[in-house]
């Protein structure tokens, strides 16, 4: 019936009532498509000139508050079980160790040690903590509490997973494994401002990790009281600059001034509020809109990179972690170090970083990032078609025939697709050998990772500190995080030797040795170094991008008048390009964290 | 209808105990753990950590122990987030998304029915066919694409509403304008069929016939079963929209439940899991059965039993 009056309905009518429908549809299409219009490489001429120099608002908060995206929703921001980015800053805010990094160098400097003496065989640190620090609540600080929350990371039952940061300590290791008592752990606190840590052999980077989250003391009488939940708002107590005031999952920390913090009076800001906005183009709206003055290193959607290089509030840097395709060379015919060689020298990294990631990483043929203070890393894989057919015949497989199916996996991310692809393009181009991508979810991918069933993974590794060891360690024969399988006994070898060599510079010779050879059996085929990418308003005084992404946040603060003070200083942090090769700015001894790339 | 109410309440309990018996296998079936990550666990403090949550005992042990604790709405402690119960995730999640989802539920049926009434009043003019080429528009416009759209008109480019973040009644117009959006249109669509469809049949044609208004013809008689398309509706859709949307949530910044939802199938946080595909199962079966009151209630020809 409904069918019947329409076509009853004189043509001219109907004709109209069709032209409503479908402007309607038009209309909202046409508003659906206008955030596609906003696709980076789409702006128009005067949209650049209108927003040429920031990207947003610029106008600063009335409130003396500095409010930014912190990520992902963190797990814990126990600094004793804390792992992560978004876990790390939150701990950091809350605690402080026995030094802090330097805002810029990430240099350690005094913190809630004043100053700190090494002993001539380079294995006793006797730190001195400041007279009169104070928790949160007002009961006094000691030596014993830095002694007690150091065994409490190392405690097998605390299960924490950044424990090993503190291996370096005599015994620790044991008594982590449960084959040592507490008692033979090389820490001790002879007085309430005197620490000393006896070392296992002598760490060059030992006094950097003093300011890993890991190392920060945490309240005993909190925890003992609370347990689990002495984090909570209300129960926690803190000896950093801010203390938390508020916190909803999902959502916002909100740090308020510590008053007995030992620095106080240089803490300029009332308060922090960090969000858990774990959406890359929510978090760059909220800072577009001036809701946030920071968006932290990965929440900037990659596609936006190239359009953002042009604001003067981006900023970029070279990021300590490699990003590579692990082989399993127990595999047929991948335990063929010829065929291995073949697939290393035929990625053209230059390529799928100019064309593929616009730009926003850096082309990597080692396995090891750029910056060790003294460290010559080996000669990088290159791109050499001709050579890599070279290989692939000595392998067997001349002209790529006969090569066997084989595959490489990713978790699913649009980003890790697209590198495969043309990764397997490459290989199809220039070693005629046939290729699948097989897609996995999160947990199934780090379930075939770990357990080493695959034929090529997708990996990423971000170091701990900066010294070539937190690279070369995880290639070691059975390290947990060997996830290829590889063992040599030469590599192993130059690592042990390494560990017992007290002159710097033959130890990192070694090192180096030991890269090449890693390089040379390829059972990693590096492809590009990471890097920070951020946007700080440029009313917000006192962050750099680092090596790290570490950014201590005591001494932030809101410059109202940042437009006077522009002319001379440039304003912003200079921008720091990533330049390969061993750089003065990375030359303090440092720390770096795990990448948990979540699906 | 007591005694039907009773069954179906009885019959809730069952229901339950199988839905939560298949998730429990299934998630166990998926590959992979809680505490994997990219970067490898010490086998030591693996152990630890299974021996804390229970996870070393058999599997038939773990799950007695699950089903026991899930009568008295116990499901444990999040693996993903140590040191929160799931029931204390849901119970602050949860309120936000109801609320989200209670306004544009709201929003939804208090503009979506006079939209359908009126469209099929004036079926087949003007009025109808931009009335159903904008709820055709708002059926077929997924969320991600409106949200993104709104916050790019009303936040970005005229500062009137903020972006995102849960915070104060502004912050909650446009999340709630995008989640509204696809069921209004639907309701929309709902009325205006159920409408047409009543505004056919004998006893309106009776209540014209009495000389009845024709506002209270389709207010009062057309209207209440013209409606019941859209009571069937709302059952599933109230609990689908009130357990939160990840897309809306995400897009906004929303600190609900619906992120869980999803978030904690990825991570393998079992219990978590569990505690919210029950919650929802319960919400779910709950609202059905008040759908199913709803018609006798409204419709006199429905009989339950």
């Amino acid at each position: 019936m409904h069918r019947s009056r329409l076509s009853a309905l004189p043509r001219a009518h109907r004709a109209s009532a069709t032209l409503v429908a479908c402007a309607a549809l038009i209309a909202c299409a046409v508003l659906a498509l206008s955030c596609a219009s906003r696709h980076p490489d789409a702006r128009t001429a005067a949209e650049t000139a209108l927003h040429a120099r920031y990207f947003g608002s610029t106008t600063p908060p009335k409130d003396n508050v500095f409010r930014f995206n912190n990520g992902a929703e963190p797990e814990t921001y126990d600094p004793g079980i804390a792992v992560g980015q978004p876990d790390g800053r939150a701990a950091r805010i809350l605690f402080e160790g026995l030094t802090i990094p330097d805002p810029q160098t990430l240099e350690p400097r005094p913190a809630q040690a004043s100053r700190w003496e090494l002993s001539a065989d380079g294995l006793t640190y006797t730190f001195h903590l400041r007279p009169g620090l104070q928790w949160s609540d007002g009961a006094p600080l000691t030596a014993n509490d830095f002694l007690w929350s150091w065994m409490r990371v190392l405690r097998p039952s605390n299960a924490g997973r950044y424990a090993s940061l503190m291996y370096p300590i005599d015994h620790a290791e044991e008594y982590n494994k449960g084959h040592a008592d507490s008692s033979s752990v090389g820490l001790s606190a002879p007085d309430d401002t005197t620490f000393i840590v006896r070392l296992a052999s002598p760490t060059p980077y030992f006094v950097f990790l003093t300011q890993f989250y890991t190392f920060c003391p945490t309240p005993r009488f909190a925890i003992e009281q609370y347990g689990d939940q002495w984090t909570r708002p209300g129960k926690i107590v803190s000896n950093g600059a801010y203390v938390l005031s508020e916190w909803r999952q999902q959502d916002r920390f909100v740090f308020t001034k510590n008053p007995r913090y030992w620095d106080a009076a240089n803490v300029k800001l009332d308060r922090i509020e960090a969000y858990s906005v774990d959406d890359l183009n929510t978090s760059v709206n909220l800072y577009k809109s001036g809701a946030i003055a920071w968006t932290t290193s990965g929440y900037i959607p990659s596609t936006f990179i190239p359009y953002l290089r042009d604001f003067k509030d981006y900023q970029h840097g070279a990021y300590q972690g490699t990003y590579f395709y692990s082989i399993n060379v127990t595999r047929k015919p991948l335990d063929n170090v010829w065929v291995r060689r073949a697939l290393n020298w035929s990625i053209d990294r230059v390529s799928i970083t100019r064309d593929l990631l616009k730009r926003s990483r850096e082309p990597w043929g080692d396995f090891c990032p750029s910056g060790y203070p003294g460290y010559t890393p080996p000669p990088q894989i290159g791109f050499d078609p001709v050579k890599a057919r070279e290989y692939l015949a000595k392998g067997g497989y001349p002209g790529g025939k006969g090569f066997p199916k084989i595959s490489i996996m990713f978790n699913s991310s649009e980003d890790h697709k697209r590198l495969a692809e043309a990764i397997q393009q490459m290989w199809k181009r220039y070693l005629n050998i046939d290729i699948e991508l097989s897609n996995q979810e999160w947990g199934s991918f780090l379930q075939a990772t770990t357990a080493v069933q695959y034929d090529i993974a997708r990996r990423s590794w971000i170091g701990d500190y900066l010294d070539p060891t937190t690279f070369l360690g995880c290639m070691m024969t059975g390290d947990g995080n060997n996830r290829a399988h590889y063992s040599n006994p030469r590599y192993d070898h130059l690592l042990h030797q390494a560990a017992r060599e007290l002159v710097p510079e033959k130890r990192l010779a070694m090192l180096s040795e030991a890269e090449k050879i890693l390089l040379d059996d390829s059972p990693v085929l590096p492809v590009y170094q990471y890097s920070v990418n951020d946007l700080v308003k440029p009313y917000v005084h006192g962050i750099w991008p680092t090596a790290l992404d570490t950014h201590p946040l005591a001494h932030v603060y809101i410059d109202r008048e940042w437009e006077q003070h522009l002319a001379p200083v440039a304003g912003m942090a200079p921008v720091a390009r990533v330049t390969p090769g061993p750089s003065a700015r990375l030359a303090a001894i440092a720390g770096r964290f795990p990448i948990e790339e979540t699906p | 209808m007591f005694t039907y109410i009773v069954r179906r309440v009885l019959l809730i309990v069952p229901t339950l105990w199988v839905i939560a018996t298949l998730t429990f296998f299934m998630m166990r079936l998926a590959p992979g753990g809680p505490f994997r990550a990219e970067r490898d666990i010490p086998p030591a403090a693996m152990e630890q950590l299974r021996h804390k949550y229970g996870l070393d005992r058999p599997l038939g042990e773990q799950y007695g122990r699950f089903l026991v604790h899930a009568v008295t709405l116990d499901f444990g402690v999040s693996y993903k987030y140590p040191g929160r119960t799931v029931r204390e995730i849901i119970f602050e999640a949860f309120p936000v998304s109801a609320e989200l989802g209670g306004w544009a539920l709201l929003l939804a049926v208090l503009a979506g029915v006079p939209i359908g009434v009126l469209a099929a009043v004036k079926r087949n003019t003007g009025a109808d066919y931009s009335a159903m080429g904008v709820a055709l528009a708002g059926v077929s416009i997924p969320n991600f694409v409106l949200g993104p759209a709104l916050v790019l008109g009303l936040s970005l480019t005229i500062f009137l509403l903020p972006p995102a973040l849960w915070h104060g009644p502004a912050s909650r117009v446009l999340p709630v304008l995008t989640l509204s959006a696809t069921y209004l249109a639907y309701i929309a669509r709902l009325t205006r069929a159920g409408m047409l469809e009543v505004l056919r049949q004998d006893y309106i044609r009776t209540a014209r016939a009495k000389g009845l208004s024709e506002r209270v013809v389709v207010f009062k008689h057309a209207l209440r079963l013209g409606f019941l398309p859209v009571v069937s509706f709302l059952g599933p859709a109230a609990a689908r929209i009130v357990m939160g949307s990840i897309v809306v949530e995400s897009i906004f910044a929303v600190p609900g439940l619906g992120r869980y939802l999803v978030n904690a199938a990825f991570n393998r946080d079992y219990t978590l899991v569990l505690g919210t595909v029950l919650f929802y199962a319960l919400f779910l079966i709950v609202l059905n059965l008040l759908v199913d009151v709803a018609y006798a209630v409204l419709d006199p020809r429905v009989e339950l039993g």
